[in-house]
């Protein structure tokens, strides 16, 4: 058991990682604006293909492809937020109303993509070569280099959020936007800037992901149900307790692979959920709204 | 005096409500003015719309000779126009001390912040005892200083008040007031909401008496009422 | 219902019973029975989404469903296509059940979340029991509905034509009665009054479990007919294409409605196969539809909801 049970951690790690970063994204867009992107996996793909473009077709170097892939899916999620959030903002179901448009961004964001570069796969070079040890058990560098990179990303993150002015008028314009208006920061720039910083930390995870799988249209929207029960499980609230989420549900699910196997693994995940929910109707690390 | 705050003709209301039907009024500068009425006769509009955050159907508000109507709210904080926001609950998961440096948030606040920031401790201590606390655990009287107090951090050149001691108790109230006096002394132009107009005429030079969405009135000390014509603009004179 | 809307239900059923008489090319046809099939799903939607104001966003899983139990059941059971199909329908209630007992109790987003990882759930179950469901590939070469001798594909579908015009008339007033029953009348209350539901001592947790089930019903028979029909059973109808093209019907129809999501899924199938049809348009389809139900939110916010609704029950009581 020994042998197996190292690398199952460390790959718990690693999903742990991408939820991670994955599910910051989404609980940064909700805590500020009290939307849900459904495009948000759509941004990942965008982040990956833009990449893949400016790295291997015109062959610039992955350094140049990455921040290409990353302002890529920035200028989308700031258009998405522009034309398909911003005419709804103050209306009576705005939640309701942003679910059914992002998702349609997340149809018309894969299909365009699946015309412009096609069916056949494709996939990112390694940011790093060669293996690393983690407790023993091999790893690729590049896989431990996203682990690494996660908590990194989410510190920073956090340090934004708690302590600079910009973060920090993310912060009010969540709790109270007219409140935020009145000490003079603009609000409707604040959502922006929100769902700026959300497709950028969406893009890096398309790019990190793109190397360790086949980039496809449906890179960042595959893993984004596994998101989702993250953002419920960590109760959408704060940031902590969403990290915290995703890498218990990296755990579980690896560990579930391997006791379970792939097959049974996403439903017994959705139970867990479902029995949380039934308890905890705001998430397990919620408060009630 | 020039006119530093002037609203002219001022219509404006909700989705298909109208509240308010030409309003007309001005500060000048280095003045104070107060605003009475009964509730719900667009008091709180009337200050929203100045602020920015409602848009008039019509009518125009002049802000240092400067047109800000229909300015984006944060354009006109930036431009030294703050208020205080009636049963302001600020932001319920921010510190004291965060919420007041994110207070200085334009460019005009930004200077001397540090400074500020100490004048509004000297304003109200208990701010500064109480600078680790979450807001949403704040007592009704601190939150009402904490919004106070992050509208100094504005720098203000005009500065509205609504109903700042709506629901405190009579000391706590007489607190507050202490401290709006002090904050008139220190130069700064007032608009303040309140019903006892005894302390505003007491604060300001001149009171307007806004019903039914107009200017009923406009009192200054050498015109006052008693008691009793308060209470007639309050109630109407056939109530009695 | 008002009885101008009585009459023109009336008057397009007529009209869709004649059709066969005068459009005789199979492609034509089958495009209508396309169309009544997601017509069908899109009107019991409707009913969670519009009537009862449910933050459901699962409801292609209970056709996803239909389709599987009726291709599961023909091909490794052996079982006749005219059991399969309602066969559908019941695992489709079944799953309807399991996933409003959580659903009953949560609020806003929550909803939206569990019943949207509820669908994908389903789509991954399906990829990964390859041996019972053909995984990616999907199961193909189902059995074909006939009675005796007749296959149903015979005469350019005209039977085929019929049981779809028969499954969307009975889905349609089924809701109608339903809507306009006391029990429908009580959703719409709460809909637009939570407090109202509170104040009569109504079960809001108890409502929601019949709505999701009795929605389910109709969309797993509808999808049990898509795979005998098509002979085909893939797991795309899980997928966010196809979920957006229904919505779209439900919102460009008017949530809440009824009829109108059955007019506006006549349109776009129609609209849609032209487009898949059109050399450089097969993909494009999706993107247009999507599109065009951004458009219709954003001309009409609060209800897209309520142009067309606005239109046919101008004479609702409430
Ligand atoms: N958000 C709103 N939507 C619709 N009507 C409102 C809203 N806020 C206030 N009103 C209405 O506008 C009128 C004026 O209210 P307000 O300006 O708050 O009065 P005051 O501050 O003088 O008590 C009242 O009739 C009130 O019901
Ligand atoms: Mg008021």
């Amino acid at each position: 058991m020994d042998g197996v049970l190292i690398p199952t951690l460390v790959s718990g790690l690693l999903l742990g990682s991408l939820y991670a970063l994955m599910a910051s994204g989404l609980s940064l867009i909700w805590t500020t604006l009290g939307v849900f992107n459904f495009a948000h996996g759509a941004l990942m793909t965008v982040g990956a293909y833009f990449a893949w473009t400016v790295s291997e077709q015109l062959g610039l170097g992955l350094f140049t492809g990455f921040v290409a892939g990353i302002g890529a899916a920035v200028i989308a999620g700031v258009l998405i937020e522009l034309l398909l959030v911003r005419p709804f903002y103050g209306n009576r179901s705005m939640m309701l109303i942003t679910v059914m448009t992002t998702l349609a961004a997340s149809t018309i964001l894969e299909r365009g993509i699946s015309i412009i570069w096609g069916p056949r796969l494709k996939q990112l070079p390694r940011v790093v070569e060669g293996q690393v040890e983690i407790f023993g058990a091999p790893v690729s560098a590049h896989e431990a280099l996203i682990i690494v990179l996660a908590p990194v990303v989410l510190l920073a993150l956090w340090w934004y959020t708690g302590r600079t002015r910009s973060g920090r008028s993310l912060r009010a314009v969540g709790q109270n936007a007219s409140s935020a208006a009145l000490i003079g920061i603009d609000v409707p720039r604040t959502f922006s800037l929100a769902f700026g910083l959300s497709a950028a930390l969406a893009g890096l995870t398309g790019v990190l992901l793109g190397s360790i799988r086949f980039v496809t249209p449906g890179l960042g929207t595959d893993p984004l149900v596994n998101a989702m029960i993250v953002v419920i499980f960590g109760g959408l609230g704060s940031m902590g307790a969403t990290a915290g989420a995703a890498y218990v549900i990296g755990m579980m699910e690896a560990l579930l692979i391997l006791w379970l196997g792939l097959y049974w693994t996403p439903a017994v995940l959705f139970m867990a959920l479902i029995l949380v929910l039934v308890f905890r109707p705001n998430g397990l690390f919620g408060r009630a709204a | 005096m020039s006119r530093l705050l002037d609203v002219q003709g001022v219509r404006a209301g909700y989705a298909t409500v109208p509240v308010l039907h030409g309003i007309d009024l001005h500060v000048g500068d280095g003045e104070a003015i107060g605003l009475f009425g009964p509730n719900g006769h667009g008091k709180t509009t009337l200050l929203h719309t100045i602020s920015g955050l409602l848009t008039p159907t019509s009518g125009t508000i002049l802000f240092d000779g400067q047109d800000i109507t229909g300015a984006k709210p944060s354009a006109i904080v930036a431009a030294g126009l703050v208020q205080a926001q009636q049963g302001n609950t600020l932001f319920g998961d921010m510190g004291v001390e965060e919420t007041l440096e994110l207070a200085a948030f334009s460019p005009r606040a930004r200077d001397g912040w540090q400074t500020r920031l100490e004048e509004v401790h000297s304003l109200f201590p208990r701010l500064a005892e109480r600078r680790r606390q979450r807001a949403k655990t704040l007592s009704g009287g601190e939150r009402q200083m904490l919004s106070i107090g992050c509208s100094m951090m504005c720098n203000p050149r005009l500065l509205i008040l609504d109903e700042p001691t709506l629901g405190l108790s009579p000391r706590l109230k007489a607190e507050l007031r202490d401290a709006i006096s002090e904050i008139a002394r220190r130069g700064v132009p007032l608009i303040v909401v309140e019903q006892d107009v005894e302390f505003l005429l007491a604060l300001a030079g001149r009171l307007y008496l806004v019903e039914q969405g107009e200017v009923a009135s406009e009192i200054d000390r050498d015109n006052a009422p008693d008691h009793q014509e308060i209470m007639d603009m309050y109630f109407g004179k056939q109530a009695h | 219902m008002t009885r101008n809307q009585r009459l023109v239900a009336l008057a397009a059923l007529i009209l869709l019973a004649l059709v066969p008489a005068v459009v005789t090319d199979t492609y034509t046809r089958h495009i209508f029975i396309v169309a009544f099939i997601y017509g069908t799903v899109a009107v019991n939607w409707d009913l969670s989404l519009g009537l009862a104001g449910l933050f459901n966003f699962g409801h292609l899983a209970f056709f996803g469903i239909g389709v599987y139990t009726a291709a599961i059941l023909t091909t490794a059971l052996d079982i006749s296509p005219w059991l399969a199909i309602p066969a559908g329908g019941v695992t489709a209630a079944i799953a309807a059940l399991v996933i409003a007992l959580p659903v009953a109790k949560l609020q806003g987003i929550y909803v939206v979340l569990v019943t949207f990882a509820f669908g994908q759930l389903c789509m991954q179950v399906v990829l990964s029991q390859g041996d019972l469901t053909g995984g990616a590939e999907g199961l193909v070469r189902l059995p074909y509905l006939s009675i005796g001798d007749y296959a149903f594909i015979r005469d350019f579908r005209f039977a085929y034509y019929y049981v779809a015009l028969g499954l969307l008339t009975v889905s349609v007033i089924s809701l109608l009665l339903l809507a306009h029953s006391p029990f429908g009348k009580s959703l719409r209350a709460v809909r637009d009054n939570p407090d109202y539901a509170a104040a009569r001592g109504i079960s809001v947790a108890r409502q929601r479990v019949l709505v999701l089930v009795a929605s389910a019903v109709f969309t797993g028979i509808a999808g049990g007919f898509y795979a005998i029909y098509l002979r085909v059973a893939s797991p795309e109808v899980f997928g966010f294409s196809v979920a957006t093209l229904i919505l779209s019907m439900v919102l460009i129809g008017g949530a809440g409605s009824i009829l109108g999501p059955v007019f506006a899924a006549l349109a776009l199938t129609f609209a849609t196969e032209a487009m898949a049809g059109t050399r450089g348009l097969e993909e494009a389809r999706f993107i247009i539809v999507a599109a065009a139900m951004i458009t219709v939110l954003r001309i009409a916010p609060s209800g897209a909801i309520n142009i067309f609704s606005r239109f046919l029950t101008s004479g609702r009581k409430t």
